[in-house]
């Protein structure tokens, strides 16, 4: 057995082995460089490389990920960082009209080798600010990539591909896993390529697609069906643009049911999309509806503790749903 | 450590009608945002409420005294941080049982603790996005302006948030149109742990206002009279018609961002620097000294207010949690939402 860390210590291995291999990697943020984030991501990373090189920025966000936009025009490799998911929508513009349009609209002439750091994710007490999952508007811009790892070996897989990556790449990275998830994570450099999702478990009976907080309770949640006699073949996602159509289809095909696990609100959501990719192009091998259980349609996250519950996509919901899925 | 704009208490304040009788409100008032927020860190610690707790002890004047002697018809457009605007204008128990996130909270347990807006106070619930609700008090203005009713919009923001894009759109857009709104910055020198000197390439804050037109002025905010004296000409200025201010205030919040945060990146000797120019005390002692207070009717008022928090205590703690039907209402006027696969 290899060295166990947590998902966070991971992240912040990943920026600190890239800053180190290439000077032109440099973060900015809030809260980043003296304190070392909110959440300690980027911890002792000021001390050791400087302040022009871990920046702590205004509260700005369109200035964080638009400096970050033009400093990679000009050959840098910035990791921007937005404190909180919810926080990311000052930015939306930098994001959507420039990162994601820069390589088309100039015929291929410029690129933007970027990667904004963006934590999100509920079962946190967070309330509706300190909670959200807004993967999904991303998942609606051509041009960007987005993705959101499960667990701390593809936390610093994916970072440290996502940062090699010569397009913009959004990197979710979800607040409950930061202390609640560890794994092996090998000391030196390795990436986990974007694009390709990956089968944790192999089932027959019905494929489960998740990523982040979601692939972890779907996990959960297969191993107690298993013992109930329902097999499951769980699908990390991994990558939410461009999906991963050939390994999803794959399962489905053999499964012939398929449940699809969001902590975002239900409507419009990724798995709506994953949903009517199965519909389009195995409709032939489902014997039941794809079923999706997902987060309410309400401004996420209400904050009582009762509320939070009453809204989350938990082990015991998803366990339910499946039972269903099953006897249809 | 150097604050740009220093000035001791004035021995002869104007008046700006302020009475004995409400000079001595004011002190309760402030006494009452104090006690509150000490009480409440201490809840918090004892884990008697979920979810964190920002403290705003050592900024007291910034907030209560422009939210003192307004019209219930002025809004106020909070951040985080500003508890003493509720203190003023909202009941005890309704702030509690926000912190609480109970049923019987405004906002019914759905929003964030400390995130105080009470409708009947005309304080608006705030969103965490920092600056967002300055940007709102422009457009209540604006309705007021469009229909010519004289009232004020308060708009709050730290020194961090005025950082943001969108503060300069509303800030710009009010000077532009002369709106009836006055922008409260105020300055307690970091912005959870980035330094004021990371944010502005200046020391007075009030620099925000020159390129937009507008009159901007810094003040001692840990000065109680020179609070009054600076905010209630600015408020009334803005509801003649004649357009908006910048008001920075100089503060200084003793404790952490919120409770979780340590703080250990303010040198220590600022901290004490600053708790030696607490506003409470120094506003105390020129009330004693003009016999307007005295050290009996200080205790009094220490009493009562010991029980009105106790009561706002047990009002939060005597509720349950809202039914969890109610997160589902509220997202629309004519429709709930549904609850697939719940409970
Ligand atoms: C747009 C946005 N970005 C980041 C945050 C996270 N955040 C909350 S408070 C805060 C610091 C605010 O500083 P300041 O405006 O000076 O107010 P203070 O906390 O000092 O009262 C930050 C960065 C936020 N709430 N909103």
């Amino acid at each position: 057995m290899g060295r166990v860390i947590t998902y966070i210590d991971a992240i912040t291995e990943a920026l600190d082995q890239e800053m180190a291999r290439d000077e032109r990697v440099f973060l900015i943020g809030e809260d980043i460089g003296l304190y070392g984030g909110v959440f300690k991501a980027t911890k002792g990373l000021q001390k050791k490389y400087g302040e022009y090189r871990v920046i702590d920025s205004p509260i700005s966000e369109n200035l964080i990920v638009g400096a970050g936009i033009g400093s990679a025009l000009v050959g840098m490799r910035p990791v921007p960082e937005i404190q909180f998911a919810d926080f990311v929508s000052p930015a939306m513009d930098q994001i959507v009209q420039q990162a994601a349009k820069i390589r088309y609209r100039t015929g291929g002439a410029w690129s933007v080798p970027l990667v904004v750091r963006i934590c999100c994710g509920g079962d946190v007490g967070g309330g509706l600010y300190h909670s959200q999952m807004n993967e999904a508007w991303f998942v609606h811009c051509p041009g960007l990539k987005v993705v959101m790892p499960s667990n701390p070996h593809d936390a610093k897989g994916l970072l440290l591909a996502a940062i090699r990556d010569p397009d913009p790449v959004l990197y979710f990275e979800h607040k409950r896993l930061y202390r609640s998830v560890k794994g092996e994570v090998p000391e030196g450099d390795y990436t986990v390529p974007i694009g390709p999702a990956e089968v944790k478990k192999t089932g027959k009976d019905i494929t489960i697609v998740a990523y982040a907080l979601m692939l972890v309770w779907g996990m959960e949640a297969a191993e107690k069906l298993e013992k109930e006699g329902i097999s499951c073949e769980v699908i990390d996602l991994k990558t939410l643009l461009p999906i991963d159509k050939k390994t999803i289809l794959e399962s489905v095909k053999k499964t012939g049911k398929a449940l699809l696990l969001q902590e975002a609100p239900k409507t419009a959501g990724v798995m709506a999309e994953i949903s009517a990719i199965i519909t389009e192009e195995v409709f032939d091998y489902l014997d039941a509806p794809v079923m999706r259980l997902a987060g309410l349609d309400v401004p996420p996250i209400p904050f009582a503790p009762p509320y939070e519950k009453f809204y989350l996509p938990t082990v015991d919901r998803i366990m339910k749903k499946a039972r269903q899925l099953k006897a249809y | 450590m150097k604050v740009a704009y220093e000035k001791p208490p004035s021995e002869t304040p104007s008046e700006f009608g302020l009475s004995p009788k409400e000079k001595k409100e004011l002190y309760y008032l402030l006494l009452k945002c104090r006690m509150f927020d000490e009480r409440f860190r201490k809840l918090f610690r004892a884990g008697r409420f979920a979810g964190t707790y920002f403290s705003a002890v050592g900024q007291e004047a910034t907030t209560v005294v422009p939210s003192y002697k307004l019209l219930p018809q002025d809004f106020i457009g909070p951040a985080h941080r500003e508890l003493g605007c509720n203190i003023v204008r909202s009941p005890l128990k309704v702030i509690a049982a926000q912190i609480y996130a109970r049923a019987n909270s405004p906002d019914k347990g759905l929003s964030h603790p400390c995130h105080y807006g009470y409708k009947p106070a005309n304080i608006i619930t705030p969103a965490s996005t920092v600056a967002g609700q300055s940007v709102l008090a422009v457009g209540v203005a604006l309705a007021y302006k469009i229909r010519k009713e004289p009232y004020v919009a308060l708009a709050f923001v730290g020194e961090g948030g005025t950082a943001m894009g969108p503060w300069y759109e509303a800030v710009n857009f009010a000077a532009v149109h002369k709106l009836p709104v006055v922008f409260i910055v105020q300055n307690n020198l970091w912005g959870e742990s980035v330094p004021a000197r990371l944010v502005g390439a200046f020391e007075d804050f009030s620099h925000r206002a020159d390129g937009v037109g507008m009159p901007g002025v810094s003040i001692d905010g840990n000065d109680v009279l020179k609070v009054w004296e600076t905010t209630a000409p600015a408020v009334a200025r803005a509801r003649r018609g004649e357009g908006p201010t910048l008001i920075e205030m100089k503060t200084y919040r003793w404790y952490g961002h919120s409770e979780i945060d340590p703080a250990d990146y303010r040198p220590k000797e600022e901290v004490e620097y600053w708790k030696k120019r607490d506003p409470i005390p120094a506003y105390e002692k020129y009330l004693m000294g003009n016999k307007k207070l005295t050290l009996e009717e200080k205790k009094q008022i220490e009493e009562k207010i010991d029980k009105e928090i106790d009561e706002a205590v047990e009002f939060a703690e005597a509720a349950d949690y809202g039914p969890v039907e109610w997160v589902l209402g509220d997202v629309y006027a004519d429709f709930k939402a549904d609850a697939p696969d719940r409970p």
